[in-house]
């Protein structure tokens, strides 16, 4: 009987043992740090992707060294310089060409057809401009923008 | 219309003296150029005294079109070129 108590006594000892070391290591699992939170989600790549047009702004004044136009204008006057700003984003070889044209009724005319090849390595601005001595003639007009010969942007604006 | 900026319709304004030029930010890897469509009639000098204020200045517009103008004395009307602005 008292070999069976003694038994009982180191089984009850094992199993306290067992018990306290098991309620440890889940105070220690309940512990340990927090996950670091998830990373931001990454702003969209702007320069690891094939260049394509953001913008197009059209005016008669730009800075010369940013290419940012003055304002944006949609109507010109007969002698001025007309500019088109072409906001890129993207990287690579590229050639931006720049179609400009006259419109009347259904009839169209080329005014000006100008490629510019650039190497980007991120956002860029690159600037088209034509002049007429003799004044522009009155009308409508439009500016299709092509990126590697793929048409990626139009405006139209007029001559009053 | 042609690529030169004349236009064939009579009732349509005359483009032909049309200045243009470029620029980026971003390196550019050649010169900008316009486009321009042979008539009949010209040759390099003529183009380039009209462009340039100079026939001397054919090579210029002779260099940047090797992949397409083999000989400088055969251009065809309807040939589309470039010119370097």
């Amino acid at each position: 009987m008292k070999i069976m108590t003694q038994i009982s006594v180191a089984a009850f000892a094992a199993a306290l043992v067992f018990s306290l070391t098991a309620c440890k290591k889940k105070e220690e699992t309940a512990a340990a740090p927090a996950p670091a939170p998830a990373a931001a989600p990454a702003a969209p790549d702007v320069i690891n992707v094939p260049v394509s047009v953001k913008q197009i702004t059209l005016s008669n004044k730009i800075d010369e060294t940013t290419k940012q136009a003055a304002m944006a204008m949609d109507s010109f006057a007969a002698n001025d310089t007309i500019y088109a700003v072409v906001d890129t984003i993207g990287s690579g070889k590229t050639a931006i060409k720049v179609q400009w044209t006259y419109h009347k009724g259904e009839k169209t005319a080329q005014v000006n057809e100008t490629v510019q090849e650039i190497e980007a390595t991120g956002p860029a601005s690159t600037e088209f401009h034509i002049s007429k001595p003799s004044g522009w003639p009155v009308g409508d007009y439009q500016v299709e923008v092509f990126v590697n010969g793929t048409s990626a942007s139009v405006q139209k604006f007029a001559v009053k | 219309m042609n690529a030169s900026g004349k236009s064939t319709d009579g009732d349509m304004p005359d483009f032909s003296d049309v200045e243009s030029g470029a620029s980026s930010t971003a390196k550019e890897t050649a010169s900008a150029f316009k486009m321009y469509t042979i008539k009949s009639g010209d040759s390099l000098s003529k183009i380039a005294k009209r462009e340039y204020g100079n026939a001397n200045d054919w090579r210029k517009i002779f260099e940047a079109n090797q992949d397409t103008i083999k000989n400088p004395d055969k251009i065809f009307p309807g040939q589309e070129i470039k010119i370097p602005l």
